[in-house]
């Protein structure tokens, strides 16, 4: 079998968790396949290939330190014309999604998407895909190249992270034609609150129903001397600002508790929360995905809940 | 009798201002003319005969505040008089030696005592209105703070115009009682045919013969040249409602009232400026005498938001007589929402029906709502929260976002199982509603109906999944696209089923489907349900074997009442359960509306409000002394249940539905209810839950 | 500055979702489909630029499929000038469905093609990128800011945490739109049963669009229930909870 190529993902100088979950199962499948696990770094990245110790080369395709659709993508695709790896590893991020598709229709490689579970099967791998919201779990074998697009969380990062000296190869790639040019990173706005660091977290989803709804959620958090989160439905609604935001393109967070209300648990809302130690989870539907990564949940109306816990909290 | 001069003089002076009224009153016709098109044509005769014997009677403006309507009796049947009062008094002028005054005729006899007490009666009745509105003040003339209103109205316009209205009254009258008694005292003696003006001619007993002739000259002129000039000052005043309001009673909506027009232009459907709106309604600011009774009925004025039907009004008028004739060239392209009403006010109408129900001289300041609501809609400027429930009426057919298939997920906790009327043929239908089906709140009262239903043998059921909203409120939030396709794809369903009456518990459904869906193909028997459980009382299907020994009140839902003029078929219901009923002081047509309709339901309260209208209403019947407060319609249930608790009165008030005290009453045994589960079909339709869509 | 928005439709996620008896597939029977929410933003931010005087032409397409006519109807009465129907094949998978866009964007001409960053279904890819390769022009995803100047365009990419990078593009170019400036209008009924009388949908051919890519689905089920969420009955479990994980 060939290798598997592991484009890795970083951030101000920081190799972000995505690469080092993906680098854990790399390094497992390209074992169990007799291959090797290759990790690709861009601009200057190169210099911390130490703490790429789970992969047996690096290649460094130099170019800008700052993440760019256009160049980075043509030059994975240089790497992957060249290498021909049997599988090609992407976080499936807002940067993965530039690199992954372009780099797969240029070269006419199966692409496989929001990966939340890969293995071996033989002559391939069998990856299995969180679909229609996290409702479902699409299997797909491939077998020759594949692109698969690694959803943030679905593997462990600490099985990742290993320091090393892996080979470090200067690559040399394709620049892409210079249509898109980045300006500047800009840093979110200081907000009021900074919910990563917030020990309870009282969150909010589409099942609150309407902006003054959210006044419930609020009396519940006072309670609780919790911060209110919320999912990205409710930012892009106006309803909340974006501090509040968890999810992929939101925050990370950790909190001892998290307080899921009328959220339904796809994939990119999963992706910022699933960390918190425990997750409480109250949706109507009791099929509703947000069940699968609770510790305790119930199936009941979130108002009913909420009203009920408030009254009796305050007494 | 005047001399030649005055009489040269008086008809220059007939001439002038007739000819400056004329203009004003053309001026009139052609604005209203320029309103889009209504048919009020049939029957004109029968119409005009009934606006006559309707306000002959004084039938509209008794409909409230009766003491006020009182003294306006006085002044109507005085000021009606007064027509032939002033023939006379131009009779008296022109021809030599004509007076009723001394004549032994019983016609002139009784003529003078008319003329005599109902001068009395304007001039009291003036002074009382002048005094409401110039001492009392009282607080329901006034608006909300944040009503907009016209800048002639916030100067003080509507003040003005009483005040010139009340002084030419007073003078006309005035001078004219005053100079009768001029007459009498010339002659010497009094009348016992002119009682009043008999007492104060002795203020005149020591004028000279020479003042006494003068003084009638000038109390003639005073009573006639005032009312002459009064003219062309008519059509900018409301005092022009003296015409127009029995015209506009005449000319007002004979169709059914829970049946809104169609839309005449589809592609710029409803109303965004005056002349888009239908004549009638182009007509109301003229009828309008700006008493504020439609305000004080307002759900939404009265818990302080800026809807005021009746600064709408006042609003149109005051923007048309400051346009004057710009009017029919750009001034008439402004937006009604521009000056007239603004945007919070239009949606926080909940059509309940009382302005149009109150108003005495029949304007439908609601109606002007809907059309603009139509024209706003259709360039998709509506709160964001309505968007969004309609959007999920068209995907989902209900409008709480959830699967369709959910709709019947009510009935899970019966012990019976529910017909399926789209697949067996059944006697009644049973159209449930969203409310119903979905909110908390109703569920309950929903599955006793179900209960009560099956315990009498009643072969119904229900269409489960395939039921959608019946739209009666999409109609009324201006999406009738929308409603169009709601009716249409219910209308094929119902055809699809076999069913002899349809019932319902909603109130809106109700409306929609027995008034409106006829007009979309859609003719069937609708009743609400408390008829039916009327009829089965009386039939003898339902057995109320107990009687029950409680005190309650009964809330008139808006679009069960003053829409459809069903009153008594709950009340009856209730008695025969052995309710005392003890009645609220807004009942039946009065009934204040809990705030649901009209899409507020769907919209969050404005920040403005000082006090839910369901509170109010819970605090009303907390005042007459019962605890138990009761509905007939899902939506009430829901708004009065938590009524209830936010006004503080859970533990004093029990918000109840009819069939709660038919289900108590019929006092049921236990086993009968497995029974009754055992001799339906095994019909199930699928409940699968839902979920709450993408969420990231 | 000619905008061409591709609408596809996706399954109402508001449904639940069974799969069928072949285990591959999702159960069709009580299915509903609406438009893509993302491709719904991506229209909208397409008629905003236009409603500010940055678009001139905003330009809809849709695969013909079921409900299709009614998407385009519903793009016009929101603001569309025009509305492209692509007939002549049925795209199996993403990469035949940006190789017919990208066929139909050739010859209709655009300055700017504006797609929903991703869909619940797009297994194999999203059609951003796939359709930007095809038609060899630059492409940024995950936008939710765009100014226009000229020939080039200034766009916000969203990054996680909050963090935001700006590019550069140069037009023609494709952008994958993760949200619009607000929220994508409401279309109403009446206007678009209006649309539909007076409006009129182009046609156009896909084309030839290659071969799948080549990835089929093994199976397909639910997530496995098992180590679930300890599902609570009350509200004192539930407060118990709270206390013992610290935070009451």
């Amino acid at each position: 079998m060939g290798d598997i190529l592991v484009i890795t993902e970083h951030l101000k100088g920081e190799f972000q968790d995505i690469t080092f979950e993906m680098l854990g199962k790399a390094k497992e499948l390209a074992g169990a396949s007799g291959g090797q696990c290759i990790a690709v770094t861009f601009g200057n990245m190169n210099g911390k290939a130490g703490e790429l110790g789970m992969a047996h080369s690096v290649v460094s395709v130099g170019g800008s330190d700052d993440f760019n659709p256009e160049s980075y993508a043509a030059a994975v695709q240089s790497v992957v014309s060249a290498k021909s790896p049997s599988l090609v590893m992407v976080g499936s991020t807002s940067m993965g999604m530039d690199i992954a598709n372009s780099v797969a229709t240029a070269l006419d490689i199966t692409t496989v998407s929001y990966c939340a579970d890969m293995s071996s099967s033989d002559g391939g791998f069998s990856v299995t895909s969180s679909m229609y919201g996290g409702k479902m779990n699409v299997v797909t074998d491939v077998s020759g190249s594949a692109v698969a697009m690694v959803l943030a969380g679905a593997f462990n990062a600490d099985a990742g992270k290993s320091a090393g000296s892996p080979t470090v190869e200067d690559f040399a790639v394709d620049s892409g034609a210079g249509k898109v040019r980045f300006k500047q990173l800009i840093e979110p706005e200081a907000a009021d609150v900074d919910i990563t660091q917030s020990d309870i977290l009282v969150a909010v989803g589409r099942g609150i129903g309407s902006k003054d709804d959210i006044e419930l959620a609020e009396e519940l958090a006072d309670i609780l001397d919790a911060d209110l989160a919320c999912s990205r439905p409710l930012v892009d609604a106006g309803w909340m600002s974006k501090a509040h935001q968890v999810g992929k393109s939101g925050m990370k967070v950790k909190p001892k508790v998290y307080i899921a209300l009328g959220i339904s648990g796809a994939p990119e809302h999963i992706e910022g929360m699933k960390s918190s130690s425990t997750i409480i989870a109250i949706n109507s539907d009791k099929n509703a995905p947000i069940f699968d990564v609770a510790h305790y949940g119930m199936a009941e109306d979130l108002f009913d809940v909420v009203e009920e816990l408030v009254e009796e909290l305050e007494d | 009798m005047l001399s030649p001069n005055e009489q040269i003089a008086f008809i220059l002076l007939v001439v002038v201002c007739g000819r400056l009224a004329f203009q004003g009153f053309n001026r009139i016709f052609k604005t209203v003319k320029s309103g889009a098109k209504a048919d009020r044509s049939d029957n004109l005769v029968g119409r005009f005969m009934n606006a006559l014997i309707d306000v002959f009677l004084q039938k509209p403006i008794a409909k409230a505040r009766p003491i006020v309507s009182m003294f306006h009796s006085f002044i109507f049947f005085g000021f009606s008089f007064y027509l032939l009062v002033n023939m006379n008094d131009v009779l008296e002028a022109y021809v030599d030696g004509w007076t009723t005054i001394g004549s032994d005729n019983i016609v002139a006899k009784l003529f003078n005592v008319f003329a005599d007490i109902f001068s009395v009666f304007v001039l009291v009745g003036m002074i009382f209105f002048l005094y409401r509105r110039f001492v009392q003040k009282p607080k329901v003339m006034e608006f909300n703070t944040n009503v907009k209103l016209h800048p002639g109205v916030s100067a003080g316009g509507l003040k003005k115009d009483s005040l010139i209205v009340g002084i030419f009254i007073l003078i006309h009258v005035g001078s004219r009682w005053l100079g009768t008694a001029m007459h009498l005292a010339g002659n010497g003696h009094t009348d016992s045919w002119l009682p009043t003006a008999s007492i104060i001619s002795g203020l005149f007993s020591n004028w000279s013969h020479a003042s006494l002739e003068t003084g009638i000259h000038v109390t003639w002129w005073l009573a006639m040249g005032l009312i002459v000039m009064f003219l062309p000052y008519f059509p900018r005043s409301k005092h022009i409602h003296l015409i127009i309001a029995p015209v506009n009673l005449a000319l007002g909506r004979k169709t059914a009232r829970g049946a809104m027009d169609g839309i005449s232009n589809p592609a710029s459907p409803g109303s965004k400026t005056l002349s888009d709106l239908p004549w009638p309604q182009v007509l109301d600011p003229w009828a309008c005498i700006m008493c504020t009774r439609c305000h004080e009925v307002c759900p939404a004025h009265e818990s302080g938001t800026p809807l005021s039907p009746s600064a709408l009004e006042i609003n149109k008028r005051y923007f048309i007589n400051e346009q004057g004739n710009a009017l029919f060239n750009d001034a008439g392209e402004t937006a009604l929402m521009d000056y007239a009403i603004s945007d919070d006010a239009v949606w926080s109408c909940t059509t309940c029906y009382a302005c149009v129900e109150v108003c005495p001289v029949g304007n439908e300041p609601m109606m002007d709502i809907m059309e603009m609501r139509r024209n706003q809609v259709f360039d998709a400027k509506m709160p964001d929260e309505l968007a969004d429930v309609l959007r999920s009426l068209d995907e989902q057919g209900n409008s709480f976002n959830e699967s369709a298939r959910r709709r019947q997920k009510w009935s899970k906790k019966l012990d019976i199982k529910l017909k399926n009327a789209t697949k067996e043929p059944v006697k009644y239908l049973w159209y449930v509603g969203d409310f119903a089906s979905f909110n908390q709140n109703c569920q309950d009262t929903t599955r006793k109906v179900a209960e009560v239903l099956s315990a009498a043998g009643v072969d119904f059921g229900i269409m489960g999944k395939k039921e959608k909203s019946a739209g009666n409120d999409v109609r009324r939030t201006g999406e009738e696209g929308l409603f169009e396709v709601l009716a249409e794809q219910n209308i094929k369903m119902l055809e699809k089923c076999d069913f002899e009456e349809i019932f319902t518990t909603d109130p809106h459904t109700f409306n929609t489907l027995k008034n409106e869906y006829p007009d979309k193909g859609g003719n069937y028997t609708v009743k609400h349900y408390s008829t039916l459980l009327l009829e089965l009382i009386q039939s003898g299907d339902i057995d109320l074997k107990k009687k029950l020994d409680i005190k309650a009140t009964y809330h008139d839902p808006c679009y069960l009442g003053r829409y459809n003029g069903i009153y008594n078929d709950p009340r009856d219901v209730m008695k025969l359960c052995g309710i005392d009923l003890v009645e609220m002081p807004r009942n039946k047509e009065n009934s204040f509306c809990c705030g649901a309709g009209g899409g507020r339901v769907w919209l969050p309260d404005h920040d403005d409000m000082t006090q839910r209208p369901s509170e109010n209403r819970i605090e009303e019947a907390v005042a007459v002394g019962v605890n138990k407060f009761t509905v007939a319609c899902p939506k009430d249930m829901t708004m009065y249940a938590d009524a209830a608790k936010t006004s503080g009165n859970e533990d004093t008030m029990a918000v109840k539905d009819i069939i709660d005290f038919v289900l108590e009453a019929m006092d049921l045994p236990e086993p009968i209810m497995e029974e009754i589960a055992s001799s339906y079909p095994n019909e199930e339709v699928s409940t699968e839950p839902q979920s709450e869509g993408l969420d990231l | 500055m000619k905008i061409v928005v591709p609408l596809n439709q996706v399954p109402d996620l508001v449904e639940d979702l069974e799969v069928d008896a072949s285990g591959k597939a999702l159960d069709t029977d009580d299915i509903k489909f609406k438009l893509n929410e993302f491709d719904d933003h991506a229209l909208e931010e397409a008629i905003l630029l236009k409603e500010s005087g940055a678009g001139d032409e905003v330009v809809a397409m849709a695969i013909d499929r079921d409900g299709a006519d009614k998407m385009l109807f519903t793009a016009i009465a929101k603001g569309a000038d025009k509305v492209v129907k692509l007939t002549g094949g049925n795209p199996a998978d993403s990469h035949q469905l940006g190789k017919a866009f990208a066929n139909a964007l050739e010859s209709e001409g655009f300055d700017m093609v504006f797609t929903g960053v991703q869909s619940v279904d797009d297994r194999d890819g999203q059609l951003g990128p796939i359709v930007a390769s095809y038609l060899g022009a630059p492409c940024v995803s995950v936008v939710s800011g765009i100014s226009i100047s000229g020939a080039t365009a200034v766009v916000h990419k969203e990054y996680s945490g909050g963090m935001m990078g700006e590019f550069e593009v140069d037009m023609p170019a494709v952008l994958g739109i993760q949200a619009a400036k607000q929220a994508p209008r409401y279309a109403p009924v009446s206007k678009i049963r209006q649309v539909q009388e007076t409006a009129s949908i182009m046609e156009a051919s896909m084309g030839d669009v290659g071969s799948a890519n080549g990835s089929a689905v093994a199976s397909m089920a639910p997530p496995a229930k098992g180590s679930g969420a300890e599902m609570l009955d009350d509200i004192d479990d539930l407060i118990d909870v709270l206390k013992d994980k610290g935070a009451i």
